[in-house]
């Protein structure tokens, strides 16, 4: 709930240069367990998504970005986890640790982004503003989730 | 069917995951113009290409058809070509409609051949019609197929006419298109040739050129065909040409022909006496 309002009344707000807005709401499915259930993943990314829809008049746009997300996301927390944890379900930068964390939440942004941002687009003739959008709002979006993650789990350490 | 359930079971995050995103894109193209607008647009652009292809193919695989109902129409065409020619060739036969046609003042009496010779030097055709039809001399005598000859004597019911197949006979023509004349004889011998004198060497003669009538001997009218060019050459006295014409008339079949009753002009010949007479006179 704070996340989703996060976005809608932070994030949502923030127009970089006129193209990148991040959806800091790929948090939601990036830092779900690894032992989640792929359907629970999927309806939670959907719900997530339809959410943010209504709220910003983009129907259907973030529910296709999040529930692709909420797909892959087992295997890409699969290959980006280092071996030593893989045991460990939790994903967060005190387990994966920062470098493969980071790459973990960018690439997720970036699966999220790009779909979102050329659902909005639906044309290939601006491919370059699609991709540099995407591009743009997916570090964005990567920095808010690795400073919000660090600060939550220094939270749990405590 | 167990099975069945199992592998169902196995893989339902993926049913789940194509229904959810087609629940997405739904709402996508439902709820937003944009999108709808061009994905309508993209999707008919789809479909006319598949459509042009599939069209494109059908039409190919129907080529043996079309090729089928073409020869078909082609044969068609050519019996009604075949049939207008010979209906045109009907009409080309009447002589009354070939020279009223060429020339609607001139009036024809239509006339049979009876008798005559085609092998003499002095070849006659004696045509069945005389002065009670209004046939007299020196009216020019011709068939459907052009010029036929000029009355030489008439009496009240039979006429006899020097054709164009005898050696006295001399009609004044030209080449069709040009202005160049010359005089048409005949010479003893093939009863479908004759020869055109006095072609004056500056002319282009070329082989199957028409020869027509000129109109000058006041007998024919300009315009009847005669023959056509078959040969050039030099005339005796090497001062002109002698061209070989083929007559368009076949005299061995001649049976109907038409004399031009009223084309000989009568002003014309008073005027002409009139002159020769002051000349008589003066001298």
């Amino acid at each position: 709930m704070l996340l989703m309002m996060a976005q809608i009344l932070v994030c949502n707000n923030i127009h970089l240069l006129g193209y990148a807005s991040p959806l800091i709401i790929g948090y939601m499915i990036v830092a779900m367990r690894r032992d989640e259930s792929r359907v629970s993943l999927l309806l939670w990314g959907f719900a997530t998504g339809f959410v943010y829809d209504m709220f910003s008049n983009t129907a259907g746009m973030a529910s296709a970005g999040m529930t692709l997300l909420a797909m892959i996301q087992p295997s890409l927390a699969l290959s980006m986890s280092p071996h030593e944890t893989e045991d460990e379900m939790r994903i967060s930068v005190h387990e994966f640790g920062f470098w493969n964390y980071t790459m973990y939440v960018f690439f997720s942004m970036m699966i999220l982004h790009t779909v979102y941002y050329f659902l909005d687009a639906f044309m290939l003739s601006d491919i370059k503003l699609t991709v540099l959008s995407s591009f743009v709002s997916s570090a964005i979006a990567t920095v808010i989730v690795v400073c919000l993650d660090m600060m939550l789990s220094s939270e749990r350490n405590k | 069917m167990k099975n069945l359930f199992d592998f169902l079971f196995s893989y339902k995050h993926w049913f789940v995951f194509i229904f959810l995103e087609f629940v997405c894109l739904t709402m996508l193209f439902n709820y937003n113009g944009y999108q709808r607008s061009v994905y309508f647009t993209t999707a008919n652009g789809t479909v006319g290409t598949a459509y042009s292809l599939i069209s494109s193919v059908t039409s190919y695989l129907n080529l043996g058809d079309e090729n089928e109902m073409l020869e078909t129409k082609n044969e068609q065409l050519r019996q009604e070509v075949l049939r207008l020619k010979s209906l045109l060739s009907e009409y080309e036969k009447d002589s009354l409609v070939n020279i009223s046609g060429l020339a609607p003042k001139y009036d024809v009496v239509g006339a049979k051949v009876v008798g005559g010779t085609i092998h003499k030097s002095n070849n006659l055709f004696t045509i069945n019609k005389g002065t009670e039809d209004g046939v007299r001399e020196e009216m020019g005598v011709v068939s459907s197929n052009g010029v036929v000859g000029v009355v030489y004597m008439s009496s009240s019911h039979y006429s006899i006419v020097i054709p164009v197949i005898n050696t006295n006979s001399r009609v004044s023509c030209k080449l069709r298109g040009t202005k160049n004349f010359g005089t048409l004889r005949w010479v003893r011998g093939r009863a479908d040739m004759a020869i055109m004198t006095d072609v004056p060497r500056h002319a282009q003669v070329k082989k199957g050129e028409v020869v027509l009538t000129n109109g000058y001997s006041d007998i024919f009218p300009p315009g009847i065909p005669v023959g056509f060019v078959v040969g050039v050459e030099d005339s005796p006295d090497g001062m002109s040409y002698m061209l070989r014409v083929g007559l368009y008339s076949k005299f061995e079949t001649l049976r109907e022909v038409s004399v031009i009753t009223n084309y000989t002009k009568i002003e014309r010949k008073n005027l002409e006496g009139k002159a020769d007479s002051l000349l008589n006179s003066v001298n």
